[in-house]
């Protein structure tokens, strides 16, 4: 590697995208092959290949830090994740876990839930004990279900009585 | 049964593991990935810690959002695109702090300029370490968004559809920032050549 004063030859402007790709090896079959004739008869144009494959691989950091950046990379890690954990509000977690199920599966889960509540959550959705002020109205509740019998039992009474006047009527009669 | 060991299993069985919580399996895609993501985060900043840093906290954004990958793309490609996006975020970040340390004391201010254009080269350890400075400092002067495709592509030798899948764009506009970029350090570097 030298320090260099003169110019490079410049490569031909319509082929230096070109030229890039065909160094890294993105070129389509086609088209490398057209620059490869290209460059044949090109010398600037070889000159300006040469000069990437010179100073290109050069660009790159060479940065191979020790096992023990290495160890103490993981154990940061691991301190970082920790704090990220600690810091997640229940709720994401609970959508972390979620979230990579399918819909269907989510939708069928939540309809079975809520079939299952319907179905043994009845009980536990009975009103609890009425108010103080509706104890009253509460008493008279069962008498007033029954009145039918009370109306039925007031029929009878009649019909005992009408028995009673027909008997002594035909007694007369 | 006997346990598969983890380095058999693939990456989307880990991820699969880690979105159901398991934070073992997370750290086993961290182990495999990091050299990797360290270097593509050094390449970027040309600083030990900060590369560090820059690849964990992409880590930490894949682990919290770790639920959102849906698997259409490899583990790797939808990580990468996490840490490039630090990465620029990084040099967005650097740009602003950057102006405010300038107009605080204008003495202090690093620029690339900085660097000798001349460089003296007594032996072949101090034209590297020059070298190694002036390819810093040129790499710097880039737009994000070309150094980041260099970078990927010289440093990391990812092929241009992949390049273009991490940086969310298209396969020509990946082309144009590759060479505009050579084009730079070319000019930028001359000497050396």
């Amino acid at each position: 590697m030298v320090a260099r004063d003169k110019p490079a030859l410049k490569a031909c402007r319509n082929l230096e995208e070109d030229l890039v790709l065909y160094y890294y090896g993105e070129l389509s079959e086609s088209a490398r092959g057209n620059c490869e004739t290209h460059l044949k008869n090109c010398e600037a144009c070889r000159a300006s290949l040469a000069e990437m494959r010179s100073l290109l691989p050069m660009t790159a950091a060479h940065d191979e830090p020790a096992q023990a950046f290495w160890d103490d990379y993981s154990r940061e890690m691991r301190r970082k994740l920790d704090a990220v954990t600690e810091r997640e509000p229940w709720w994401q977690r609970f959508v972390g876990l979620v979230a990579p199920l399918p819909v269907p599966a989510l939708a069928t889960g939540a309809v079975l839930l809520l079939a299952l509540a319907l179905t043994f959550g009845k009980g536990l959705w009975q009103p609890s004990a009425p108010p103080p002020d509706d104890e009253s109205f509460m008493e008279v509740l069962p008498i007033a279900e029954q009145l039918d019998f009370f109306s039925d039992m007031e029929l009878l009474d009649n019909l005992d009585m009408l028995e009673t006047l027909g008997g002594q009527g035909n007694g007369t009669v | 049964m006997a346990t598969i060991p983890t380095a058999q299993i693939g990456d989307e069985e880990l991820v699969a593991s880690a979105q159901k919580g398991d934070r073992r399996a997370f750290e086993e895609l961290v182990e495999r990935h990091q050299q990797k993501a360290y270097h593509i985060a050094f390449d970027f900043s040309r600083d030990r810690e900060d590369a560090k840093d820059l690849s964990q906290e992409a880590f930490l954004k894949a682990f919290t959002h770790i639920s959102r990958f849906d698997g259409r793309s490899g583990f790797y490609t939808w990580f990468y695109r996490i840490l490039v996006n630090v990465c620029l975020d990084y040099r967005r970040r650097a740009k602003r702090a950057l102006a405010e340390e300038y107009n605080e004391t204008v003495e202090r201010q690093v620029e690339p300029s900085h660097v000798p254009a001349n460089p003296v080269a007594p032996d072949q350890q101090a034209i590297a370490g020059q070298l190694s400075r002036r390819v810093g400092a040129a790499l710097e002067t880039l737009p994000a968004k070309q150094r980041m495709a260099f970078i990927l592509k010289n440093h990391q030798g990812l092929s241009i559809r992949e390049i273009a899948e991490t940086m969310e764009t298209a396969e020509g506009t990946v082309k144009v920032h590759l060479h505009r970029a050579v084009t730079a350090l070319r000019q930028s570097l001359a000497e050396f050549v």
